[in-house]
Formats: structure tokens, C-alpha cells, sequence
């Protein structure tokens, strides 16, 4: 079975003022449909640069990216915005909810910008989706008046709404306290179930554990690739 | 269709930022609200002016209208003012053979302010001798059931007849008394009222003068006079046969120049080359009217562009400001798959509805403006404006905050989609 996503001297230069940045100095790695990984790393260590290019937020400077068959290194921003509406979905430390929209309308935030959108139609998508986590008795709340916990369930309803082939999770359980943690991983790892891939980018290595796969990341390089 | 789709739920968030925002909305709406106000409420002023103005430049013949009249011979031909036999019938008949452009010739033979005596009350008012011609020239009429005017067949037999004003009927018979058949006494002759001729009732603005009183009203100036057949006023009153004046009328305005021409020759031809008349239309009042409305418009429309720009640089300024706030929202949105074309389409509908909802204010602001010029200048002023607003200049004074709003809008939205994701979503 082909990777789902399969990475080949991927590298990733900055001019910083006269400086020229490596953030990525040349990455090779393949990432299989369904599998929980982490990439585990010290902040500068690339591990965030490589999640913005995989997540198609950002283009490489060299390599090649082949996602689903396709190469995909070098997209137009409107071809990469495509492909976050229907491929990828994301889950931030700080949640970034949107605080004037209810709790569905954060959760059909990512079906709003699809062809042939219907709203009707991400409604009940978002429900679903909530119904998932969870928050199925929080639709109509606002973000604020929810708990940090119930605020990371939106956020992962909210990836998982548009069926995304992967899931970029970082440092998702940064801001949450520890009785929440368990429970937001757990339901990231149950998500591989349905097909999922799970990428859970972080500094700690008690969370990286949690995963089947730990990738270690340190000088814009891969330095261990470890599957339990 | 496709482009609604993604309008439509920008729309309905633009509504919802500006009803979270209540106060900072408003106060950069309020540049929209004066200048569509104050455009709105100018250009109605404005056209209440020209209305008015086109009904008295009607009032007194309209654009079709020629005037010939009786003049003084120039310096260089006075020595010859023996040969002079002033404007006659003769000339008329000339024009009406060698003029074809000319549809109907009045003539008008001015008796004087005379004194209309009836069973022991009186009115004075103006009295002209004319002929049937006079209807059409003038722009008037008999309405039916107040008599005839003259008719050629009282010219021909000298009748002693009159047609009234409808301002003079009232003080010479009293309110409510028909006055046709009646006979009233001018230098002592005898003559039968035969008619009266329509009251002209200003609609619109108004001029109203000072010192008018009720029968006339604002038009009385119009609706007073007396008039007799041309030849019994020569006979009768002048004792020769000149004539005060002409009155053309032509059928087709544009050609109007060439009436003129055509008439001037006509009358030096027949005046073996005196210049003992004088040929006036109407143009030149309505020219001098034309500047004006161009100069007002001109005005007020350079303070209503000043006040919708500046009200332009508000939305622009809070669009900004709105932006800035919500970089990290716009980093999400990308996150989750919005284009840079969608995050363009939600910032300008977002000033969009910014600038409608502050154009709509904007127009309930002007019905105010007017409401209150027109208690102003009806109260304190002879003079008074009546304007009322119209659907077309305030759908006119809307798509102007609107066209405002998108521009205004433009810049800001173009920072929004041009924001790098990650910048936006690291940013504080």
C-alpha cells in the first residue's frame, strides 16, 4: 500500500536579515492512512515548519511532496487552500475558535469555504461532527463559555468535519490542565480508527508517547524515527 | 448565483461585526450618514428650484416662444423715424406667409391699466387687445363652462367683448358669481364679458409674492389682466393701427434660431430695412437659469463628494482597525481552507454593509433635512421651496455610499487576503 503522504529531501531555507535559516535541511519520511504519529522536537528544531508545509500552509524550497499520488510541493496558494478545506485538519494549543461564531458555526467553519457549499447541509455535518467529540448539548454556546477541555473537543470537531485524509495536532494539550489531557488524546488516537492520520507535533515527550510512531526532530532533521 | 453563495454568509458576518461593534460602527458610518444626507437633501433642494423655474420660464411662453417688439430706431437711423409705421397686422400676415416655421402669430395691441366698473365696484388690471391666437402662444385655455375666448369673428366686427383673468373675476363680481354675459364699463364703453381664462395654480415649489392676495394666490401676476379683440383696441382705445408687440410660437424648439433669423428678415424686408423692433426669446432666462442650477449642483454635489469621501476614509480607517484585531481570525479561516478571494469578499462586503446601513441612515437623516428646509423656507421667506424627495435620488444617494464603501473597502480587504497564515495565527 503506497504512503499516504511520502516526503523526499524536503528542505526549507529563511533569509533572516543576512542569515540564511535551515529549518528544514533535508527531510525523507513517509506517513501511512490511519497511523497516530508524533514529531517530537525542541522549538527550532523544525518541527512546526514541516507541519505548515505538509499542512499546505506553506511551500518548501526543495523536494518533493507526493500527498494521495499527487505531487504536491509546489501549489498555488488557491490549490493549497483547496487542499486544507478537504484534506487537512488542524488543531492549535490556543484552540482559535472564532469568538462571535456558535460552537456549530466554528465546526462548519471549514465547509463554508467548499464548492457548492450548502448551509444546511454543514449543519448538520457539524453536529455530527460534534455528536463525535462530544459537544453535542454546546451547539448554540459561545466558545468562552466553554471550558478549555470542551474548547480543544470543538477544535478537533472542527478537523474532523470536512473528513480529512490527515490531522495536524500542535501541541494540542499545551493550555489544557492535567484531568483534560487523557481525555483529548485519546480522542485524537480514536480518530485513526476511522482512517485518519494523526500528527501530534510537540515538545513533550509524555505526550509523544502517546503515539504509535515517535519521529525526533532536532536541527531541521529527523533525528530518530521510531514506531512502538 | 456562485458569487452569492459566498457573498450571502460574509454578508450575514459583516452585519454581525457591525451589531458587536455598535459605537465604533457608528461613528465611522457617520461620514456616510452626512454625505449621503446631505447629497440627498442638496440635490432635492436643488431640483425643487428647477421645477420651479421651468414653470415660470412656461409661464411666460415657454422655449418656443419669440417676442418681437416695438423699439426705438438705432442712432444711425433716427432721421429716418418719419418712414417708422411700427408693428401692424400687416406684419403678422408677412410672417404667417414667409415664416413656416412660425405656428401661430399673436398679436397684441396694449390698451393700459385701465378701471373695470361694474353696478358701482371697480378693479383695475392691465387690458390688451388680441386675437384668437393668444390661447396658443400664451400656453392658456377657457375652461369649459366659463365661457369662450375671442374669436376671430369678434375681430372681424369689432365686438365689445372681454375675456377676464380668473384673479380679476372675484373683485369685480364677488366670490361665486358667474360672470359671463355680464356687461362692464371701460373709459365708459360697454363691453360683454365673454370668458375667463384659466387659473394657473404653481405646483411644486411655489413663488409666492409678498402682497398676494386670496383669488390670485401665487400666480396672480399671471391670472390678472383683461382681454379684448385686437381691432376693437385699436379702434376703439389706440386710434391706429399699431401694435405693442408679437407673439411666435414655434413648433419645433430646435429650430429656434432659425425662427429667429427668418423673422428678423421678414420684418427688415418689410420695414424697408428699419430696425424699429426688437426680437427676444426666451433662451437667454432659461441659459442664465441653466448656470445656475449647474453652479448649485456643482456646490452642494463638491460638499456631499467631500463629505462621502471623508466618510470613505472612516470605513476605511475602521476596516483597518478591524483587521488588525482579528488577524488571528483571518489565520484560522485560512487554516481551514479559505482562500484569499474569500477573505477579499468577506472584508469588502463587511464595509459593504457598513456603508448601506450608514446610507440608509443617511437617507432618513435627509427626509429630515427637507422636512425641515421646506418648514424654514416656507415660513420665513415670501419666496418659499416646496421640494419633495424621489425615489431616484435617494436610490441615487444610496448606491453612492455603497460605491463608496467598496472602495474604501478595497485596500483593507486586500491586507486580509494577502496575510500569510502563520504569520496570522502566531500573532498575539
Amino acid at each position: 500500500m503506497p504512503a499516504l503522504i511520502a516526503i523526499r529531501g524536503l528542505r526549507k531555507a529563511y533569509v533572516m536579515g543576512d542569515e540564511t535559516v535551515h529549518a528544514l535541511a533535508g527531510v525523507d519520511l513517509d506517513f501511512q492512512k490511519g497511523e497516530f504519529v508524533a514529531i517530537l522536537g525542541p522549538s527550532g528544531s523544525g518541527k512546526s515548519t514541516l507541519m505548515h508545509i505538509l499542512g499546505f500552509m506553506d511551500t518548501p524550497s526543495e523536494g518533493s511532496i507526493v500527498f494521495d499520488g499527487q505531487e504536491v510541493a509546489k501549489l498555488e496558494p488557491d490549490l493549497r487552500a483547496w487542499y486544507r478545506s478537504n484534506r487537512v485538519g488542524f488543531v492549535f494549543q490556543s484552540f482559535n475558535l472564532l469568538p462571535r461564531l456558535t460552537v456549530l458555526e466554528n465546526v462548519a467553519l471549514p465547509l463554508l469555504y467548499r464548492e457548492n457549499s450548502d448551509p444546511a447541509a454543514n449543519a448538520a455535518a457539524a453536529a455530527i461532527a460534534l455528536e463525535r467529540v462530544g459537544m453535542s448539548h454546546r451547539l448554540d454556546h459561545r466558545p468562552s463559555q466553554l471550558s478549555g477541555g470542551e474548547r480543544q473537543r470543538v477544535a478537533i470537531a472542527r478537523a474532523i468535519v470536512g473528513s480529512p485524509s490527515i490531522i495536524f495536532a500542535d501541541e494540542p494539550t499545551g493550555n489544557l490542565d492535567v484531568k483534560n489531557v487523557d481525555r483529548i488524546l485519546d480522542l485524537l488516537g480514536s480518530l485513526i480508527k476511522e482512517g485518519i492520520t494523526v500528527v501530534l507535533v510537540t515538545h513533550d515527550l509524555s505526550v509523544a508517547e502517546n503515539a504509535h510512531r515517535i519521529i525526533s526532530m532536532r536541527a531541521g532533521l529527523v533525528q530518530e524515527d521510531r514506531t512502538k | 448565483m456562485k458569487l452569492f453563495d459566498r457573498v450571502r454568509p460574509a454578508i450575514i458576518n459583516g452585519l454581525r461585526e457591525l451589531q458587536a461593534n455598535k459605537i465604533r460602527s457608528l461613528l465611522s458610518m457617520s461620514g456616510i450618514i452626512l454625505g449621503v444626507a446631505s447629497l440627498v437633501a442638496m440635490v432635492t433642494v436643488v431640483q425643487g428650484m428647477v421645477g420651479n423655474f421651468r414653470q415660470f420660464v412656461d409661464a411666460m411662453g415657454g422655449i418656443e416662444k419669440i417676442t418681437v417688439t416695438r423699439e426705438q430706431l438705432p442712432k444711425e437711423q433716427e432721421h429716418l423715424a418719419e418712414l417708422s409705421e411700427g408693428i401692424t397686422m400687416r406684419d403678422v400676415d408677412r410672417i404667417r406667409k414667409t415664416v413656416p416655421l412660425v405656428d401661430n402669430i399673436s398679436p397684441e395691441a396694449r390698451v393700459g391699466y385701465e378701471r373695470l366698473i361694474i353696478d358701482g365696484r371697480e378693479t383695475s388690471t392691465y387690458v390688451t387687445g388680441v386675437t384668437a391666437d393668444y390661447l396658443p402662444v400664451a400656453k392658456r385655455w377657457v375652461d369649459p363652462g366659463f365661457g369662450r375666448f375671442i374669436s376671430d369673428l369678434d375681430g372681424l366686427n369689432m365686438n365689445d367683448v372681454i375675456v377676464l383673468g380668473s384673479a380679476v373675476v372675484p373683485e369685480l363680481f364677488g366670490a361665486n358669481v358667474d360672470p359671463v354675459g355680464k356687461v362692464i364699463k371701460i373709459r365708459g364703453r360697454r363691453f360683454t364679458v365673454i370668458g375667463v381664462l384659466n387659473n394657473i395654480e404653481g405646483s411644486g415649489m411655489q413663488i409666492r409674492s409678498a402682497n398676494s392676495r386670496s383669488g390670485g394666490g401665487a400666480w396672480r401676476w399671471r391670472n390678472s389682466g383683461a382681454f379684448i379683440p385686437v381691432s376693437t383696441a385699436q379702434a376703439k382705445f389706440i386710434g391706429n393701427d399699431r401694435l405693442s408687440g408679437l407673439g411666435l410660437r414655434i413648433g419645433d424648439a430646435e429650430r429656434l434660431h432659425d425662427a429667429v433669423e427668418q423673422t428678423e428678415r421678414t420684418m427688415l424686408a418689410a420695414h424697408k430695412g428699419l430696425r424699429d423692433f426688437a426680437i427676444t426669446t426666451n433662451e437667454q432666462t432659461l441659459e442664465d437659469f441653466r448656470k445656475t442650477e449647474a453652479a448649485f449642483k456643482l456646490s452642494l454635489g463638491g460638499v456631499a463628494g467631500i463629505s462621502l469621501f471623508v466618510g470613505g476614509i472612516g470605513i476605511m480607517n475602521v476596516m483597518l482597525a478591524s483587521i488588525n484585531e482579528r488577524i488571528r481570525e483571518i489565520g484560522v479561516r485560512k487554516a481551514v481552507g479559505a482562500r484569499g478571494s474569500d477573505l477579499f469578499l468577506q472584508f469588502l462586503s463587511e464595509a459593504a454593509v457598513i456603508s448601506v446601513v450608514g446610507g440608509l441612515i443617511g437617507l432618513v437623516v435627509s427626509m429630515g433635512i427637507v422636512a425641515l428646509m421646506n418648514y424654514i423656507l416656507t415660513q420665513a421667506l415670501p419666496t418659499g421651496a416646496v421640494a419633495t424627495l424621489d425615489w431616484v435620488i435617494m436610490s441615487q444617494g444610496l448606491a453612492f455610499s455603497v460605491i463608496v464603501g467598496l472602495v474604501a473597502g478595497v485596500y483593507p480587504a486586500l491586507r486580509a487576503a494577502k496575510l500569510d497564515p502563520i504569520e496570522a495565527l502566531r500573532h498575539e
